[in-house]
């Protein structure tokens, strides 16, 4: 049984799992600066392990850019 | 020039750049260092795993050893900024914040309900807040009253390079928010526009795309330093008052050729 969730706008199949483990399947370096918020709510680097994805979260990872 | 104090740190500089569409990163790094600004503006956006992150940008960044203020740009409610804001502070390792929460996409002008309620927020989670708004006084009295660190009012729409669309709006901000710090944070497009403004007493400017996208931004960065720094030392050196009336200069008594009839 697989769970839809939504990457960075990408919908997503995936089997169930943590916010972790998701990052590195997708290929994140987790020594990268960037940041993860769940349905617009933040997520704590330290909460990463054992934050388990539940079937429509919306998962957002942002990194810095130029910014005026 | 006079320091001053935003967010509990004293800087020296009154001028604060953004970091965007500049032709290149070295003309960046130049351009900072011509400016001798101690606070440089950056963002954040969605990182795909294949980019390597916003790693060399922020490295680059970082090598210039100055004070970071994360913005909220793009953001439209309250609490997308309030959430971008703790992502910020974890990835900066800071508790600065310019909060931007845009209420129209065409002029970029701020929805400046959700500024407050997202300032309320953030003020009291223990976020140094620098509020992007328009030249509201009395958004910006309820934005100091939330606890900001720093108000900081349009000249003109972000990008415009139009100057102080409303010179009295911020003339008047100054007057009733006199122990505010204030800063002036958008539509400067000229060296003169943030003399003008920093005349007016404001505490300081941010500015981007007016040194960005300069002939030369590296020669426009030092030459909004110098006026910057020009209408500070103008405001404190209280400008004459404005006369309906010519007054000669030069003295009238003993002026040759005239005589009694």
């Amino acid at each position: 049984m697989t769970i839809d969730v939504s990457l960075n706008g990408e919908r997503l199949s995936v089997e169930p799992t943590t916010l972790q483990a998701l990052l590195l399947a997708r290929g994140y370096k987790l020594e990268s600066a960037f940041a993860c918020a769940i349905n617009s709510t933040f997520v704590p680097r330290p909460q990463w392990p054992e934050r388990a994805l539940i079937n429509d979260d919306k998962i957002d990872i942002v990194t810095p850019i130029t910014g005026g | 020039m006079t320091p001053f104090t935003v967010a509990g740190t004293s800087l020296s500089s009154r001028l604060f750049l953004g970091t965007s569409h500049y032709p290149s990163p070295q003309i960046l790094s130049d351009a900072v260092t011509a400016s001798g600004t101690q606070v440089l503006t950056v963002g954040l956006r969605r990182l795909q795993p294949e980019s390597g992150g916003g790693n060399a940008f922020w490295q680059r960044i970082q090598a210039m050893k100055t004070h970071i203020l994360p913005n909220t740009a793009g953001c439209h409610t309250a609490i997308e900024a309030i959430t971008l804001a703790q992502m910020a502070r974890e990835i900066f390792g800071t508790t600065w914040i310019k909060l931007e929460v845009i209420g129209d996409d065409y002029t970029l002008q701020p929805d400046t309900h959700a500024t407050l309620d997202a300032a309320t927020t953030l003020a009291k989670e223990g976020f140094a807040v620098f509020a992007y708004t328009t030249d509201d006084l009395v958004i910006a009295q309820k934005l100091r009253d939330a606890g900001c660190a720093a108000i900081m009012p349009w000249a003109a729409p972000i990008g415009t390079g139009r100057g102080p669309l409303n010179p009295f709006a911020l003339e008047t901000l100054r007057r009733r928010l006199p122990d505010a710090v204030l800063i002036v944070d958008a539509g400067l497009g000229r060296p003169s526009h943030a003399a003008a403004v920093m005349e007016l007493g404001f505490d300081a400017v941010l500015l981007n795309t007016a040194v960005a996208q300069a002939g030369d931004p590296v020669r426009m960065a030092k030459a909004f330093a110098d006026s910057v720094s020009a209408g500070h030392a103008a405001y404190e050196s209280t400008p004459m008052p404005e006369r309906a009336a010519a007054q000669a200069s030069t003295p009238t008594v003993g002026v040759p050729f005239w005589h009694a009839p």
